[in-house]
């Protein structure tokens, strides 16, 4: 076999155009459907192992995908928000611990790298997600956040540094101004979408919601022009010509304040962890009346349903991988049925000298084998290739 | 050494037969087969190695019946025991020169390729004033060159019977003298015997043996007998 190898590779060489195009034909044949396993393999087992972490998700009636996808991952945000009262059933008996998620912000660009969604939570989710931090420390005061592992390397900030937050209407005078955020801590790299997010207080957040802010003080020596009613010297009431502060500092932290009961501040979704699965299935049974306007999950099982659809689509590429893999097959066939006729005369050279034909089947079987073992090393590094480019941005690819 | 006798064979569905009532060439001796196409000249050469198995008869080189061997230890006697040359050099266009030479090295497993068959390689090169080119590939030799090339590779396994086709019969008349003499000079030196089909009439004096061969005349069934007749 030794000889037969040693032959095989110098025709493979020496019809170099031809074995390349082979090749690159049948790794191709095995590289799409290999990749496309191990992605959604890896997608699966990302999606799952994030999923079946998070015991419940609260929020609003909808899309119960959407609603999963938005807490888990951060994308897109419902269009009806909810209430940490609406976590009252849950608070009320003890019955586990609602987390809240404000995420309808992002950061404005720096250097050229698009926002990261703002995710305004308690101190609480840190722990839930077991997320370190790598420099500094979690945020403490309004104003503060900390961001994940691979914003920070792309935007390189680090402990110290501001961000902005970018508001989603810049028709809206009244509302929401950039808040400029302090940068307390970077986090230690988590491997999931945590990393690609800034995290800030629950308060931070609704003050970029506009829901609360900070202004200069009011009082009688306020300028006149800054009030709507000066009349009462208890109550002052100023109008749009007192800009909110747009960054909180040791100086106005104090002026920060917010009108309403924050109960009733709206949330996008709330991660709930139950005292233990007794409690599971009785904050479970709290929500699942139709007449409450909030909803309960269970992340692995709306995962579940959306992995079905991931299956089919694989058994789809599979489908027509074999379609693909026959067609090669064929033409495999056919360039050695065109190849060993244009090389008769060799083999007839061999057979004359004293060659067996079991030598030439050797001979032919050497060049298949080490044809498919090219494609083979060459679809396994595309494939290594494309995990490593691609696996991070899998779940992009497929839902945003 | 070479010896056929009651040699008779016939193609199937074909009129042609050959018969060859006796036929022997010592080691170290050269004979040369003429005749017109069709005689039956490469059908003798192809029973002589084994290729063709005869109806009837016998041929004997050194001291086995070729003909009594099975197909496998017949295919390894051929590679073993008798070179052959071609009338178009039937030379790997993926191997160089060397390579080339060594190949029967590399068809069959019960042969290794050793050191000294290297060497023996380079050698003949040497003598047929091709060592210099011995890692170029084939196909950017001119064709004396390719042929000397094809002669080393059937003398590489010392071969106690060498079969020429035709060997000459792409050269110019300068360079088929040079592989005439190759030829003869090499088998000489190695004891072997040569069996050379040519059409060319001006080499038979350099051989041994000239064994004529008549027409074959379709319809008759007639057997062509050759009769050696000595130079």
């Amino acid at each position: 076999m030794k000889h037969a190898l040693y032959l095989a590779c110098r025709s493979l060489l020496w019809h170099r155009g031809r074995s390349l195009t082979v090749v690159i034909s049948v790794a191709v044949t095995i590289w799409l459907p290999t990749t496309v396993h191990v992605l959604l393999s890896l997608f699966r087992s990302e999606i799952t192992s994030r999923s079946d972490a998070t015991p419940l998700i609260v929020g609003a009636r909808g899309s119960r995908m959407d609603l999963v996808l938005h807490a888990l991952y951060f994308k897109g945000a419902p269009r009806v928000e909810t209430t940490m009262a609406d976590a009252q059933p849950v608070t009320a008996a003890s019955l586990g611990v609602p987390i809240p998620l404000h995420i309808r912000y992002r950061t404005q660009p720096r250097e050229g790298i698009d926002g990261a969604p703002i995710v305004g939570t308690s101190p609480e989710y840190f722990e839930f997600r077991k997320l370190d931090v790598q420099s500094g420390e979690l945020p403490s005061l309004l104003g503060d956040c900390v961001v994940g592992a691979r914003v920070a390397t792309a935007m390189h900030l680090r402990t110290g540094d501001a961000l902005f937050s970018a508001p989603r209407n810049a028709f809206d005078l009244a509302g929401e101004y950039p808040l400029k955020m302090k940068v307390t801590g970077i986090l230690a790299a988590a491997h999931s979408p945590d990393d690609d997010a800034v995290f800030t207080d629950i308060r931070t957040a609704w003050i970029i919601d506009g829901i609360g802010h900070g202004h200069q003080e009011l009082n009688s020596q306020t300028d006149a022009a800054l009030l709507m009613n000066s009349s009462d010297t208890q109550t002052m009431t100023a109008n749009a010509g007192v800009l909110p502060y747009t960054e909180v500092t040791p100086e106005n932290i104090d002026s920060f304040h917010f009108h309403g009961e924050p109960n009733t501040f709206p949330l996008t979704a709330m991660i709930v962890v139950p005292a233990d699965e007794k409690s599971r299935v009785r904050i479970l049974g709290q929500f699942s009346s139709s007449d409450r306007p909030t909803q309960c999950l269970k992340p692995s099982e709306v995962v579940n349903e959306l992995l079905s659809i991931v299956f089919r689509i694989e058994q789809l590429v599979w489908v027509c991988s074999i379609a693909t893999g026959c067609a090669t097959l064929l033409l495999l066939i056919l360039v050695l049925v065109l190849s060993m006729r244009l090389r008769a005369e060799e083999m007839r050279t061999m057979f004359l000298l004293g060659c067996s034909r079991f030598t030439i089947v050797q001979l032919m079987g050497a060049e298949i084998l080490l044809t498919v073992l090219a494609a083979t090393v060459l679809a396994a590094a595309a494939s290594w290739l494309t995990v490593t480019l691609a696996a991070e941005r899998l779940g992009q690819l497929l839902f945003w | 050494m070479i010896s056929i006798s009651k040699l008779q064979f016939t193609y199937r569905d074909s009129p042609f037969s050959l018969q060859i009532p006796e036929l022997n060439l010592a080691g170290g001796q050269s004979a040369v087969i003429v005749g017109p196409s069709g005689s039956g000249k490469t059908t003798l050469l192809h029973l002589m190695a084994g290729i063709l198995s005869a109806t009837g008869g016998e041929i004997i080189v050194g001291d086995t019946s070729i003909h009594k061997l099975n197909d496998v230890d017949r295919r390894l006697f051929r590679l073993l025991n008798i070179g052959l040359v071609f009338q178009d050099f039937q030379l790997i266009d993926y191997l160089n020169v060397l390579e080339n030479v060594l190949l029967p090295c590399r068809l069959n497993p019960s042969i290794s390729l050793t050191e000294d068959l290297r060497a023996r390689a380079i050698a003949l090169l040497t003598s047929a004033g091709i060592q210099s080119l011995q890692n170029r590939s084939v196909t950017r030799l001119s064709q004396g060159e390719r042929q000397r090339v094809a002669i080393c590779r059937a003398l590489l396994l010392s071969p106690k019977l060498v079969l020429a086709d035709e060997p000459t019969g792409n050269l110019d008349p300068a360079t088929t003298q040079r592989i005439v003499q190759l030829l003869l000079q090499e088998t000489s030196r190695s004891n072997a015997s040569l069996v050379m089909v040519t059409h060319d009439h001006s080499l038979l004096p350099s051989f041994d043996r000239v064994i004529p061969f008549e027409p074959f005349v379709y319809g008759t069934h007639s057997a062509q007998s050759p009769s050696g007749v000595d130079s």
